[in-house]
């Protein structure tokens, strides 16, 4: 009768191989870690320059940007008209500030909302620096207020660029998200309940290794890629708001770009 | 074969169909240019890694998964005939073989998505699971195989 003699348990190669491919992917993390640059840093004073610089952004120059090289991800939704505390039709976002796509729709959408209102408390960020595009440099609307006589603008920025808690969303637009967010992605913006998109309308890889000053000072020359990208998404953005205000301001609304973007919206 | 030796094997033969159903959902979704069911969460995003570059194969346009398709169905198979037959230590060191294969290709996609895309594609994380599985199971196979023997 032959016995078995057991020397080595035949587990062991097993979790040795399980060990040695958790080394394996540690060091991929860990390489990957090491290669991801700091985050920009930004002067309040700079900081405040560039907001101002992209709340008032020439009509001239957006319209002539059309839709630019933006993807356009906006869809018609059905549902009772969405009303904001001012009794206006409602913006509503959902983010998160480590989110590098988030990172990269805000700008359009500061550049867009700020053609019908006026923010404060807005605040320069960036988003993760171990996601996917790191460090993308942003803005936040942890802390912003938007005043308007046209449309009322709510956010939530769910996290931080840590992925710590931040902000909580109310029953209300939990139920708001499960309805028209069906990828379950963010950015997530819904325009009074009429239309709707989700993810951002361009890549953010176009904004890497850039500060706040240079995508800024890049939106003043429109065959950029950043002016193309973020001009072309703040027009498709404006195009939908101007669907939910009664086409007000007629002065923003009434633009041949927009009207065009408009059309393809269908009413 | 043995009562757990079978089980290790039917373990192998469930692990590659199920890595059959991930990879040919893959694959529909790219041919079919359908939404792919997929969060894009932190450092989750299908969308990032099946949209690089990497893929499709080098060179051509069949998508990676298709290939996934291919290992898979040859390690069911290879699962099927020894959980058929007799189950020798030469089909089981072949499995072994054809799992280092799929280990080492593997060990290359997760080192494009953390290291080149700083993405993970959940779908391909479990298809990846799966093949370590598979690999785990191979190779614990082989050794019960070649334990050493007295009279």
């Amino acid at each position: 009768m032959r016995k078995p003699v057991s020397r080595t348990p035949t587990w062991l190669p097993a979790a040795a191989s399980v060990g040695g491919i958790a080394l394996v992917v540690v060091a991929f993390l860990a390489y990957r870690w090491a290669t991801t640059p700091a985050p920009p840093v930004i002067s309040p004073n700079s900081a405040a320059l560039v907001i101002s610089t992209i709340t008032s952004l020439p009509a001239t120059q957006l319209e002539q940007a059309g839709t630019g090289s933006a993807k356009n991800s906006i869809k018609k939704v059905s549902g009772s008209t969405l009303i904001g505390p001012n009794g206006k039709p409602e913006v509503f976002y959902l983010g998160a500030e480590y989110c590098p796509y988030c990172a990269a729709e805000r700008w359009p959408m500061i550049i867009a909302l700020s053609r019908f209102g006026t923010f404060t408390g807005l605040q320069t960020t960036t988003s993760s620096s171990t996601d996917i595009y790191p460090n993308t440099p942003t803005f936040t609307f942890r802390s912003a207020t938007f005043a308007s006589q046209y449309v009322a603008f709510q956010s939530v920025e769910t996290s931080d660029r840590n992925q710590n808690a931040l902000q909580t969303q109310t029953s209300d637009q939990q139920a708001l998200v499960s309805k028209y967010d069906t990828t379950n992605s963010i950015p997530f913006v819904d325009f009074g309940n009429h239309y709707a998109f989700a993810g951002a309308m361009y890549l953010p890889d176009i904004l890497g290794n850039m500060s706040w000053q240079q995508v800024a000072d890049s939106l003043q020359q429109p065959g950029s890629p950043q002016a193309r990208a973020i001009l072309g998404s703040a027009n498709l953005i404006t195009a939908a708001i101007c669907q939910i205000s009664g086409q007000q301001p007629a002065a923003v609304c009434s633009g041949s770009s927009i009207q065009s973007i408009e059309a393809g919206l269908g009413g | 074969m043995g009562r757990s030796d079978r089980m290790l094997v039917a373990a192998a033969l469930l692990a590659g169909l199920a890595g059959i159903a991930i990879s040919a959902y893959l694959t529909i979704v790219h041919y079919a240019a359908l939404p792919l069911v997929c969060t894009t969460t932190g450092i989750i995003s299908c969308e990032r890694v099946l949209g690089s570059p990497y893929s499709v194969i080098a060179g051509s346009g069949l998508p990676t998964s298709a290939a996934g398709i291919v290992w898979f169905s040859v390690s069911a198979g290879l699962a099927l005939v020894q959980l058929t037959g007799r189950g020798s230590a030469r089909q089981a060191r072949l499995h072994l073989a054809w799992s280092a294969v799929g280990l080492a290709t593997v060990l290359y996609l997760v080192f494009l998505e953390i290291v080149q895309l700083g993405a993970l594609c959940i779908w391909c994380s479990s298809a990846h699971a799966l093949v370590v599985l598979t690999f785990l199971i191979t190779l614990t196979r082989t050794q019960t195989f070649s334990a050493p023997t007295a009279h």
